[in-house]
């Protein structure tokens, strides 16, 4: 991997920033509609979106030959917990969540699993994949 | 929907503040802040590049046209594509030329190549007009949106006040490196935003019916065809054209004036700020005549049908909450990110290039990189407010003087040939060229025409008359004129200068058309394209495909037959642009070049000459708080 200068950080931070903003404020207004009345087709769309953005994320990584940073790998893996206990808890506790909503909201959490996990085995090997979630590691270096 | 909008305009300037302040704080130098240290990557061009395009063009204005005219608006969309095909004739060569001779700007790439003072005061009038008034335009649309969009929260001053100082303290944080990064993150959301509501409309109400039953335009406007090829009217403000303004000839001429904006001094300038050319051909032929043209082309109308003839905005915003509040709001976030676009590029890009061009140049002479950060974020300041206070206090002056910047940055057309194709284009020719040609802008826009009528007498035609656009009369007289001097000067003394540098482009940057019949197939196809998509032949396109020739029989597409014409010559102009941009070689990268290898040849005219007359009001305003030197001593 290269070893990049502040600017070229920079350079490749606004980019990847250029492809997670509007794919997050489409994918926001996607799950809006669908939790409101657009249903499972709005929410799979959403999660769509989000793995589109992923992969767009990936493929800025393998055209300038990075990694994602321990910073975008720690928000990453917050973010997606953070949804995930929040859809738990919405689940139990509240009763205006709609049960059928559950089946493609957990369908989309697994999906988005997926997605990470084989695109990150197929693009770095198994034992690369592992080092990249080990955040805490590359931190402390 | 107006809180969500405010979460989500709050979002936006906190990302663009982020932006700035990390830029600020990775640059190792403040010379950089000017213009990024010429090192911005290929991708911001490819995104921030095509986003100032469409804004120079005008994304919501062309809504606002499509929603009171049709789809004989629509036909405008193409104009993206006959751009992308001028940028892919001169943006390389460009960029090389300022590599080779070692400029910084536009100004200073013509001044070297032609050695003219006339042609570099030329392009400052033109920055001025993209940097004020044109930028003005934009914002107090931004502010009008935002303040109805509010509901009464927020009144259109303190709105364009709002988003003018949010702007402008993100552009003074960051610099140009910043500014760009913005843009481009702006044009992403425009156009994935435009995506997702053109899809929404379609997928949640009846967004598709716009192909299906038209537009809903007013009284006498056709809005499905193209109201002939030329109206033998006397021109808007004076006379009506029947069927509605857009005939070809209108068309064709817009087209020309959208040229302009890829012209302009700001455009050049980010390209000459790249590292390097590798992304002007991707972003020519996929993102402003693929995705760009495409968008508005075929989206464009099922937005702008659910506005109606009034073409209220914060209505549509409105139609689309009644589905999902937080849709609305990011329908208003799409509109404000196409308006915003193009106040931050062309103040920016105006703060820097009239450092570079006048300050540095004539004012104050031999600034450090501290002093030339300094004296852009003034610039800047500067620019802002004359910005603000058009936008929010005289907008129908705005709309009459920003009619200028598109048609006389188009005017620079036979500048460009000169230094990019045609050594024997000389400086008299390009002269005696602008001259001639921004006479007849002024005189077929609102500035000359109401100043003219004011003073003098009333003249016999209004504004575009003949449905001919201002730029295509100014053009059609500057190249005739620049030819017809160009004979008689094309040997002229500052010759061998001119040709030292089409010397290293024939020696190091060849175009590769093929053989003699390749090269006339290409340009012959181009012209049949421009015929056919934007002139005359476009006129075949109102029936085409519904009373197809050569048979009695009429079909039902369930689409106006413009509009699949329309979509048609789109998808042969992509396969155009693509042709020239990659396989002519015309704008990828090959040959390396040798940097400032002409600097010394053409530095005559980069020499700095401070003109006497500012040099003693500098000195008398730096001085007179500490009079102790005498004046001849300050002088020297």
């Amino acid at each position: 991997m290269l070893v990049m200068s502040k600017i070229d950080a920079l350079d490749r931070h606004a980019l990847v920033l250029a492809v997670w903003l509007p794919l997050v404020l489409v994918a926001t207004a996607l799950f809006h509609h669908g939790f409101g009345v657009g249903g499972w087709p709005f929410i799979a769309a959403g999660f769509g979106v989000l793995i589109v953005a992923f992969a767009v994320h990936v493929i800025v990584n393998v055209m300038l030959g990075t990694l994602f940073t321990p910073r975008e790998v720690a928000l990453g893996l917050v973010v997606y917990c953070a949804a995930l206990l929040a859809f738990g808890l919405t689940t139990l506790a509240s009763p205006a969540f709609r049960t059928a909503d559950a089946v493609p909201v957990s369908l989309g959490f697994l999906a988005t699993a997926l997605a990470v996990i084989i695109t990150m085995i197929l693009w770095l090997g198994l034992r690369g994949a592992f080092d990249s979630f080990d955040v805490i590691r590359r931190f402390k270096q | 929907m107006t809180s969500l909008l405010a979460i989500t305009l709050a979002l936006f300037g906190a990302f663009a503040l982020y932006i700035a302040t990390q830029s600020a704080k990775s640059e190792s130098s403040p010379a950089a802040y000017i213009d990024a240290g010429q090192s911005l990557p290929a991708w911001t061009y490819i995104f921030a590049g095509s986003g100032a395009m469409l804004a120079s063009v005008g994304p919501y204005d062309f809504l606002r046209l499509l929603s009171s005219y049709g789809f004989q608006a629509n036909q405008l969309a193409l104009s993206l594509v006959f751009v992308a095909l001028v940028m892919a004739v001169f943006q390389k060569r460009v960029w090389l030329a300022a590599r080779i001779t070692g400029s910084r700007s536009l100004g200073e790439v013509f001044g070297a190549h032609y050695q003219s003072t006339s042609i570099r005061i030329y392009l400052l009038v033109v920055l001025f007009l993209f940097a004020v008034p044109f930028a003005a335009m934009p914002l107090g649309s931004a502010g009008e949106l935002l303040a109805r969009a509010s509901e009464g929260s927020l009144s259109r001053v303190a709105a364009t006040s709002v988003v003018a100082a949010f702007l402008f303290l993100a552009s003074a944080l960051g610099g140009w490196r910043a500014t760009v990064y913005i843009i481009a993150a702006l044009s992403t959301v425009t156009l994935a935003l435009l995506v997702f509501s053109a899809s929404f409309a379609s997928l949640v109400f009846d967004g598709l019916s716009v192909f299906h039953n038209g537009f809903s335009v007013r009284e006498g406007i056709l809005g499905n065809v193209l109201p002939g090829v030329i109206q033998f009217s006397s021109g808007i403000g004076r006379e009506v054209p029947a069927g509605g303004l857009w005939t070809t000839t209108a068309v064709l001429s817009f087209a020309l004036a959208t040229v302009g904006a890829a012209l302009s001094p700001s455009f050049a300038f980010l390209g000459l700020t790249m590292k390097s050319r590798s992304g002007f051909a991707f972003s020519q032929v996929w993102i402003i005549s693929g995705l760009a043209a495409g968008a508005l082309l075929l989206l464009g109308p099922i937005v702008a049908g659910e506005a109606g003839p009034a073409y209220d905005f914060a209505a549509l915003a409105t139609r689309f909450a009644a589905y999902d509040q937080l849709v609305g709001a990011f329908v208003i976030a799409m509109l404000m990110a196409m308006l915003l676009i193009a106040v931050a590029f062309f103040t920016t890009s105006g703060a820097s290039i009239a450092t570079i061009e006048l300050l540095q140049r004539y004012v104050v002479l031999g600034l450090t990189p501290r002093g030339e950060r300094f004296t852009v974020r003034i610039t800047l300041a500067v620019i802002y407010a004359a910005v603000l206070v058009l936008a929010a206090f005289l907008p129908a002056g705005t709309a009459v003087l920003s009619t200028l910047a598109l048609p006389l940055a188009a005017q620079l057309f036979p500048a460009y040939l000169g230094l990019c194709w045609l050594p024997w284009m000389s400086r008299s020719a390009v002269l005696v060229g602008l001259i001639l040609g921004s006479l007849f802008v002024v005189f077929t826009e609102p500035p000359g025409l109401i100043l003219f009528n004011g003073l003098f007498v009333e003249l016999p035609w209004g504004r575009w008359p003949l449905t001919i656009h201002s730029a295509a009369w100014g053009l059609v007289i500057n190249v005739a004129a620049s030819l017809l001097v160009a004979i008689f000067t094309r040997q002229d003394a500052e010759r061998e200068r001119r040709n030292a540098l089409h010397a290293v482009f024939r020696r190091d940057h060849r175009t590769n058309f093929g053989g003699r019949a390749a090269r006339n197939a290409k340009w012959s196809l181009t012209l049949l394209w421009v015929f056919l998509a934007l002139g005359p032949g476009a006129i075949l396109g109102n029936t085409f495909f519904a009373q197809p020739a050569f048979t009695e029989a009429d079909l039902s597409l369930g689409v106006p037959s413009l509009w699949v014409w329309q979509a048609s010559f789109w998808i042969i102009g992509v396969m155009l642009v693509w042709w020239l941009a990659y396989r002519s070689e015309l704008s990828t990268v090959e040959g390396a070049f040798r940097v400032r290898e002409l600097q010394d040849l053409h530095g005559t005219a980069g020499a700095r000459r401070q003109p006497r007359w500012i040099a003693l009001l500098v000195t008398r305003l730096a001085t007179r708080q500490n009079d102790t030197t005498s004046r001849t001593q300050r002088l020297r």
